[in-house]
């Protein structure tokens, strides 16, 4: 459904990911792994098409994305950064309001969807998204990402810096919009647990090449490779 | 009689700080929308200023002439973005050098077509109002009307609008706006449009007050230029503030001691909030525009 082929791309002159070819199936969550620094953002940024390609392309349901970000987002391309970028002189609101808007939506019964979804957001509706916590802004990115009605949602490090009761509140969300609503996921990690309780395979990075693919069963049986992924 | 000479004085450094934030209200847009300093801006005031003139002349009611006015700057504005702003995007200084160029462009511009004298209309409204024994030019008073409800249009359409919010989603995170889908190049092709609209309007409206010349413009550059940069990221708001109280405080200096006092006045607060705040008095507010 979703593709990433030979993938080449980086920052200026220099070269960061080389030759990345991944695949997400319909339906399916996929993680992408790999230690700190090898590359997995610019993956996630590559296919997002907020880097050029050097070489290579991602394309959606057979089809080749064009290399406008803004059209990629048309084309069902969701996507979480790490850091989360949320708008922050804008209300909770008005973050999801205006991608349901860019999309063709309409802003008011997405709001309303996606406060049911996230009900951690409805005492902070009218607030400006800069004052949350950490980990409301990062519903609130994930929530901004779903209201643009995605085939595939780009998650780049949802857990960096958010609490644990609100990870497992998000996996739990991430499962269920990826049953209900049909939406594969391509999530790149840190935190092996959060990963082994969503995807069910995993591509494993390094030096910004794939360097194996390997299915959930195997990995938590690999306990070598899970040291490896840890830095310990 | 006291009184009534202090409130002839507030009420005329009120409406001298307006009209300022009336001249310096595009120019807060486009630099809080979009990040960009346009220094042509006071040139668009001044086209703004010619277009109602022309059109007064060949015998269109003033009032509207206003709206002609906002549509010819707001269709130049759209193609100045569009041929020249658009290719210099995140390069502050740049942008400035070229529009800088532009308004001696426009200035010449309209040299040559309109010549360099001054041609006053005389279907202007002109009228009187009186506080005891003093007297105020009623038009500059209804200016503090004019600017507060140019305001309240400004802060409406960003606000309330999609326009709005896909406007302030990407000057606040530019690349997440285009991820979400946000057709960038259109939205800020359309806020600069908006912002020399309202330099347009302000020309126009001005015009009773402010005769068209080539050079109406510079009269404006400077004071508006400071007060948007004092202002900082919350544009809107920041700018109504600093008019105010920059333009409101020199023109009761002025009143009190003398005109020069009051220009010395407006540089040295400017210097002063600027060292105090290099990014602008805003850059903590949590405020939306």
């Amino acid at each position: 459904m979703f593709k990433i082929l030979n993938a080449t791309g980086g920052y200026g002159k220099t070269t960061i990911i080389r030759d990345i070819s991944l695949e997400v199936k319909a339906g399916e969550i996929v993680a992408l792994l790999g230690r700190n620094g090898v590359g997995k953002s610019t993956v996630m940024r590559y296919a997002a098409g907020l880097i050029p390609a050097m070489a290579g392309h991602a394309e959606i349901e057979g089809i080749p994305m064009p290399n406008s970000p803004a059209k990629r987002a048309k084309m069902g391309l969701g996507y979480v950064p790490q850091g989360r970028f949320v708008f922050p002189r804008m209300t909770v609101i008005e973050n999801i309001a205006v991608a349901a808007a860019s999309n063709g939506y309409n802003p008011k019964n997405t709001v309303e969807e996606l406060m049911e979804d996230f009900p951690i957001l409805v005492p902070k509706a009218n607030e400006l998204a800069g004052g949350l916590s950490g980990g409301q802004q990062q519903v609130l990115a994930l929530a901004r990402a779903l209201a643009t009605r995605p085939k595939i949602l780009l998650l780049d490090e949802p857990t960096e810096g958010v609490q644990p009761s609100i990870i497992d509140e998000m996996s739990g969300v991430l499962k269920r919009i990826n049953k209900e609503n049909n939406i594969a996921i391509l999530v790149a990690e840190q935190d092996l647990d959060f990963c082994l309780s969503i995807a069910t395979r995993a591509y494993v990075m390094d030096k910004g090449e794939v360097h194996m693919e390997i299915d959930r069963d195997s990995l938590r049986a690999n306990k070598t490779l899970q040291k490896e992924l840890l830095g310990v | 009689m006291e009184l009534d000479y202090l409130a002839t004085i507030l009420l005329s450094s009120l409406s001298s700080a307006s009209i300022l934030l009336i001249a310096a209200m595009g120019l807060a847009v486009v630099f809080g929308l979009m990040g960009v300093i346009n220094l042509a801006h006071s040139e668009f005031l001044m086209i703004g200023a010619y277009a109602a003139l022309t059109v007064t002349k060949a015998g269109v009611p003033y009032i509207l002439s206003i709206p002609i006015a906002v549509m010819i700057t707001m269709s130049i504005g759209a193609i100045v973005e569009m041929l020249i702003v658009r290719r210099l995007y995140g390069r502050l200084f740049d942008t400035m050098l070229a529009t800088w160029g532009l308004s001696m462009f426009f200035m010449q511009l309209v040299v040559v077509i309109f010549g360099t004298s001054t041609v006053s209309v005389a279907t202007i409204p002109q009228f009187n109002v009186s506080i005891g024994e003093y007297s105020l030019d009623g038009y500059r008073l209804l200016m503090i009307l004019v600017a507060a409800l140019m305001f309240l249009f400004v802060y409406l359409l960003m606000t309330k609008t999609v326009y709005g919010m896909k406007a302030r989603a990407s000057i606040q995170q530019p690349e997440m706006a285009q991820a979400i889908g946000i057709d960038s190049n259109r939205v800020n092709t359309l806020t600069f449009s908006i912002g020399c609209g309202l330099a347009g309007f302000a020309g126009a409206i001005l015009l009773p007050l402010v005769p068209a010349t080539p050079t109406m413009g510079l009269a404006f550059a400077v004071k508006s230029f400071l007060a948007v940069v004092v202002a900082g990221p919350v544009a809107l708001t920041g700018t109504v503030l600093t008019t105010l109280g920059l333009g409101g405080g020199s023109s009761i200096t002025a009143s009190f001691l003398s005109s020069v006092i009051g220009e010395v006045f407006f540089f040295l607060i400017t210097a002063l909030l600027l060292w105090l705040y290099p990014c602008g008095i805003s850059a903590k507010w949590r405020r939306k525009l």
